[in-house]
């Protein structure tokens, strides 16, 4: 059984769309990275898992009930780390914990979360006075009480530094080999990356891709990104360049000289000899691995290009 | 709760985002009660409250003599008191819950509670018992200390009377409570929230107040369905006619929950000046006042505001995107 499934979801406020007939799923037991730049849908996506906000059209489903007509069940069993939330800033870390346990009818100490978060020094002081990495230790430990089966981090390392980052995705694994599964929002890829089993792409509002890490880096660029300059260019030499058994894609950026942007998954010497062989006259080359940060930016701005 | 191995776990409760759950409301309640008790704004207001219970209950003492010999001290004491905690407790009431819910949403950490196995419904009545809690301490501190302060310049006073006070201020208070807790949950904004507070202390201190004026110059004019009520009145063994307005004015003006807080204290206390006070009396309607202008019939208005808000906001709140 998945442990969300997200169905034809519509959400529109008003005039704007922010989530296009959305079909996604996270499988239980999966630590599932929830990818999109800002603003493509993501807090939206998870406001109606919750049931914060509800869908225009579609349906929700978590741990196999309905998101709208069981969400407190649900929530009995998730534990959510919110983004963009301020604390309580009269209240202290315990006050918040206790508050948190009592909620949920469970049998957490305080103190041992603190300490898993590493805020157990400052379970007396009032969160109006934590900084943002401080609040936000305090948010993930809320998010911990009671073992969840599921996790919600939205945006988790928001106002962290990469050593809480870090500290942040060792807690999302133990959760994660506890049985837990983990639903992971964020809009940098680097984060991700490390700790996710499977990635979801979303921009403006769709799910432009779903795979496993490894999966994303090989269908986007096979590899390596060839940049070759030229004095000029025919349809000719480029068809014959598309042609090469180990290139996936060759365009063209108009420019003088115009330059050819090919995506090849082996020799590049093939690449430039068939040029040559065409007459075409090659100024200059380069290549780049394709990291998985290129990956997303061709899934949320590049796209975007062709689309036009 | 791990143990739940979360196969069939469907099926329980239909609608569980909209039931109430006494432990969670509890929960939300204490929690709000010690976020607000610790609000600067909410001491600060509970001093002042106090102040002014000092300096009447001083400028008593002063002319205590007199009065005391009159053996009226404490029913003196409850109807100055009670003329400033008419003013004073919907003002704290309404600074205590303009931004109950609104400021929350504002902020975000709504997102905290809801996240929870918290339904909206608990978030609200959660609040408005949190929130009645702080007010009800801040009264109860504020008549203790004044009650030593009266005791220790009076020498002595009626504690039924004084505590019957403290009861009816409850009630008013919590009326105001809903009112501003559900308004609170009714807008996005504290801006918005703050608006309608002011809106609500403007609609019951000055158009309230006028309503009586505007009706009575209706109905000399017999404007619509206006009109007056011609009733025969005994003073001083002589007996002549006079006009009042109709039954159904009355029963409008006495919505007011400051009306309705006055009225309750007659009840409540043994005091006569407040019954002096009243501006209607029951030769005005043949010997015996009509249901809604009995004394007791002012704790189901007051019952009534602190309800409809909530039941309005219950249902709308559960409606809307956080």
């Amino acid at each position: 059984m998945p442990a969300i499934t997200v169905d034809n979801l519509t959400k529109s406020f008003g005039q704007t769309l922010a989530l296009d007939d959305l079909s996604f799923q996270v499988e239980e037991g999966e630590v599932f990275g929830f990818l999109g730049p800002n603003g493509a849908g993501k807090s939206t996506t998870i406001n109606i898992v919750l049931d914060f906000a509800r869908p225009t059209a579609g349906e929700v489903t978590v741990l196999g009930m309905d998101a709208q007509q069981h969400s407190r069940d649900i929530r009995r069993r998730t534990g959510v780390l919110p983004e963009g939330v301020e604390t309580y800033d009269r209240l202290t870390a315990r006050q918040h914990l206790e508050f948190a346990i009592e909620s949920k009818n469970a049998t957490d100490e305080p103190e041992a979360l603190l300490e898993r978060v590493g805020l157990v020094d400052a379970i007396d002081k009032k969160a109006g006075g934590y900084s943002k990495g401080m609040s936000q230790r305090l948010m993930l430990a809320m998010a911990l009480v009671g073992e969840p089966d599921l996790l919600i981090l939205d945006e988790p390392s928001t106002g962290l530094d990469p050593n809480g980052a870090r500290e942040m995705r060792d807690i999302v694994r133990e959760e994660n080999e506890r049985g837990a599964t983990v639903f992971f929002s964020s809009h940098i890829m680097e984060q991700v990356e490390a700790v996710c089993d499977r990635v979801g792409i979303l921009r403006d509002g769709e799910m432009v891709a779903v795979d496993s890490v490894e999966g994303l880096r090989d269908s986007v660029e096979g590899g390596t990104t060839l940049r070759v300059t030229v004095d000029r260019i025919d349809d000719d030499a480029l068809q014959a360049v598309r042609s090469l058994p180990d290139v996936g894609s060759a365009t063209v950026e108009d420019g003088t000289p115009p330059t050819l942007i090919v995506d090849v998954d082996g020799s590049k010497t093939a690449v430039l000899s068939t040029l040559e062989d065409r007459g075409i006259e090659v100024q200059d080359f380069s290549t780049s691995e394709a990291s998985l940060d290129d990956v997303f930016r061709s899934y949320t701005t590049e796209t975007e290009v062709h689309a036009r | 709760m791990s143990a739940e191995t979360g196969s069939a776990t469907a099926g329980s409760g239909g609608a569980a985002s909209s039931s109430v759950n006494p432990e969670s409301v509890r929960a939300i309640a204490k929690k709000d009660f010690q976020d607000s008790v610790r609000s600067w704004l909410f001491w600060g207001l509970s001093a002042f409250f106090f102040a002014l219970l000092v300096i009447v209950t001083g400028v008593l003492s002063y002319f205590g003599e007199d009065i005391a010999a009159q053996g009226a001290t404490t029913g003196m004491l409850v109807l100055f008191v009670s003329q400033i905690t008419k003013l004073v407790v919907p003002l704290i009431a309404l600074v205590l819950g303009w931004k109950s819910i609104a400021g929350e949403r504002e902020s975000g950490s709504i997102k905290i509670l809801l996240s929870l196995p918290n339904s909206r419904k608990d978030v609200l009545l959660g609040k408005l018992l949190g929130r009645s809690a702080v007010l009800s301490l801040s009264l109860t501190v504020g008549f203790g200390l004044a009650a030593i302060v009266v005791a220790a310049l009076l020498g002595g006073f009626d504690v039924v009377d004084y505590a019957g006070l403290l009861v009816m201020s409850i009630v008013y208070g919590v009326a105001y409570t809903s009112i501003a807790v559900a308004l609170s949950s009714l807008t996005r904004s504290t801006t918005m929230a703050g608006a309608a507070m002011a809106g609500i202390f403007v609609m019951f201190y000055g158009v309230w107040n006028g309503l009586e004026g505007a009706f009575r110059l209706l109905a000399q004019r017999e404007f619509l369905f206006f009109d007056t009520v011609t009733y025969t009145a005994t003073v001083q063994g002589q007996e002549f006619e006079a006009e009042r307005l109709q039954d159904w004015v009355y029963f409008v003006l006495n919505l007011d929950p400051g009306q309705a807080y006055t009225n309750g204290l007659t009840l409540l206390t043994d005091v006569d000046a407040l019954e002096n006070q009243a501006t209607i009396n029951a030769q005005m309607f043949g010997g015996e006042f009509p249901i809604f202008l009995q004394d007791w019939f002012s704790f189901l208005i007051l019952l009534f505001w602190i309800a409809v808000p909530m039941v309005v906001a219950l249902y709308q709140f559960d409606r809307v995107d956080i």
